[in-house]
């Protein structure tokens, strides 16, 4: 329904942190269902773990966080207007079983509540039919000015000081 | 806590924004955002537990009826009197 180049344009992410490949299925305002192929070339999988290549389960949540992102932007009127970032505020998640190189996920996302700027989601991640994550997200809608008002400032000044010769 | 409705909504919202159920009656009538600490992420939860719970729907607009622990009792209350009647 839509691949990756009509994805990473509806996304504010860039790569490397884009965790959806393509959107197999959408219903505007109640449900998304995206896929995401994990190969053993992410560029995680050398740190996490050396091992043994098992995808970080943040990073799981965060292809879910991303699907419902897109679920929010492709329910508006002009998606490709879009110029909020999306923040998960909070996050109920079970993950169930890990998830190695070679899987497909299957990201199922659907709609408790949804506002003009935040939506309440839940959402499951599957691979060949056996669910490997449950969550539920409270995601907000905000702009990206708004979100570097709420930048702490440093006990230093982060612009070098020019020396003097 | 009197109500079947009243412990239920002090149960339920005790939980989300971790306080003790207890402390939270007592402070019934704090502001949530004000007082007891409560965002818009919490807010937006709390309307998708009541709306499940209750079977009941609240529009955005009503967010700014639930500004309280017994304001949102008060709402659902009266919600469910609406639905009966």
């Amino acid at each position: 329904m839509l691949d990756y180049e009509e994805v990473r344009r509806l996304l504010p992410q860039a790569h490397p942190f884009i965790f959806v490949d393509r959107v197999l299925d959408f219903e505007a305002k109640k449900r998304i269902v995206c896929l995401k192929n994990v190969t053993g070339s992410e560029s995680y999988f050398p740190g996490h773990f050396p091992g043994i290549a098992i995808m970080p389960g943040a990073l799981i949540g965060e292809a879910v966080a991303q699907s419902a992102a897109l679920l929010f932007v492709l329910s508006e009127k002009y998606p490709e207007e879009n110029n909020r970032l999306f923040v998960v505020g909070t996050t109920r998640t079970r993950f169930l079983k890990p998830v190695f190189p070679g899987d497909t996920l299957t990201i199922t996302v659907e709609v408790v509540k949804l506002l003009s700027s935040s939506a309440m989601v839940k959402g499951w991640v599957e691979v060949g039919g056996e669910k490997v994550v449950t969550t539920s997200l409270a995601l907000a809608a905000i702009d990206a000015a708004e979100l570097k008002a709420q930048k702490r400032t440093l006990g230093r000044s982060p612009v070098p000081q020019e020396v003097s010769r | 806590m009197t109500t079947e409705l009243e412990k239920d909504i002090t149960h339920m919202l005790a939980e989300v924004v971790e306080m003790d159920e207890a402390e939270l009656w007592e402070k019934r009538n704090s502001r949530f955002v004000e007082e007891l600490g409560v965002d818009s992420m919490l807010a937006l939860e709390i309307l998708a537990l009541l709306e499940k719970k209750y079977r009941i729907e609240i529009p955005e607009e009503n967010l700014l009826d639930l500004v309280s622990l017994q304001s949102t009792i008060d709402f659902v209350d009266q919600k469910l009197k609406q639905r009966v009647a």
